[in-house]
């Protein structure tokens, strides 16, 4: 699978911003892959334009960059693969990709 | 050393990584370790009433009735999984559900319960003993896929919602048991629909055949829902968005919500 942000029309895009990770107390994997993940805190909660909230087990996805439709990410605790895309409301949402 | 992005990972890599048992092993690690049978040692027991400690003893009850089914059906399903990688998880899934089980005879101990197998016997949810009885009947035709379905999306979907839900609402020591059983039928389920949602993928007839076992199961699992949360005390008015979650999950796998 071609990964949708080295693809030569990602490239043309608009640079993504970039994030640094920090740990967020999340302790579901293993501790190479925590940054990587966080506890969703509820209705008062919000994503950031680097997260995303999957749709399995309800945990934030984090990316080290701005994520886009398109972007495939994977969400560890609980094993699934996930597309970035557009929801309704323009917020962007996740996916599972099965295949 | 750069952190290993897991998100850069190929498909592959990814499967061989969270379905091994390295994998899990460092997962459990970080949530419980100095955690002695589900909770922090310091933790007080909580002084319930009458009325609550009955409820919550009935309730584990049950809860013990679905971690005994998944621990017999995951431990047999090993010897039928299709591939290496699906045998290792189930095989850190067996591990999970036994210690789910000792936890929470060890909590009905802890509540006053002097012979918890004969509570359970007692007290257990019918509906989810004929669940059981059509589980491993599955397993024993060596059906992998009605077995994946029964187990690990219908049965632990029912039980990741349930135990969380209850965890927002239970004394303070409960819900460390809880919410550390919580994180491992995240993989379960995860483990569950990814693989049949694979599998139907390739093989679409595969679905109709699961409608019917879905048709047959679903009536015993919303009533198992309906009685644990009439133990709960929850009020009626909140129990219908507890099926949400499974029935986003059938849905996201074909099956009509």
């Amino acid at each position: 699978m071609t990964d949708p942000l080295e693809s030569v029309a990602g490239a043309r895009e608009a640079p993504r911003q970039r994030y640094t990770l920090e740990e967020t107390g999340f302790n579901e994997v293993p501790r190479k892959y925590r940054r990587f993940y966080r506890r969703w805190q509820g209705p008062g909660d919000s994503l950031a334009p680097n997260e995303v909230l999957c749709p399995v087990c309800k945990v934030v996805i984090r990316s080290t960059r701005e994520l886009r439709p398109g972007d495939r990410v994977y969400c560890m605790p609980c094993m699934s693969r996930l597309v970035v895309t557009e929801g309704e409301n323009g917020r962007l949402e996740a996916r599972v990709a099965y295949a | 050393m750069a952190p290993l992005d897991p998100h850069a990972l190929d498909s592959e890599a990814f499967l061989e990584e969270v379905h091994s048992f390295e994998f899990w092993f460092q997962a459990v690690e970080g949530y419980l370790s100095e955690r002695p049978y589900g909770h922090r040692p310091d933790l007080p027991e909580p002084e319930l009433g009458d009325t609550e400690r009955e409820g919550l003893i009935t309730t584990l009850c049950s809860y013990c009735v679905g971690e005994t089914i998944a621990l017999e059906g995951a431990s047999s399903m090993v010897g039928f999984a299709p591939n290496r990688r699906q045998k290792i998880f189930l095989a850190t899934q067996v591990v999970d559900e036994a210690r789910h089980l000792e936890v929470l005879l060890h909590r009905l101990l802890a509540l006053g319960v002097t012979d918890p197998e004969a509570e359970i016997a007692r007290r257990g949810n019918r509906n989810l003993l004929a669940f059981k009885r059509r589980l491993l009947e599955f397993v024993a035709g060596k059906d992998w896929e009605a077995a994946l379905f029964a187990q690990n999306v219908i049965l632990e979907c029912m039980e990741f919602t349930v135990f969380q839900s209850h965890a927002r609402t239970a004394d303070p020591l409960t819900r460390e048991v809880l919410e550390g059983i919580v994180v491992d039928e995240r993989r379960h389920m995860g483990f569950g629909e990814n693989d049949l949602g694979r599998r139907l993928a390739t093989a679409p007839h595969v679905r109709a055949r699961l409608a019917e076992v879905r048709k047959e199961l679903d009536p015993l699992v919303l009533a198992t829902f309906e009685e644990t949360q009439s133990a709960l005390g929850t009020p009626r008015a909140n129990r219908s968005t507890l099926g949400r979650d499974y029935l986003a999950t059938v849905e996201r796998l074909g099956f009509d919500a």
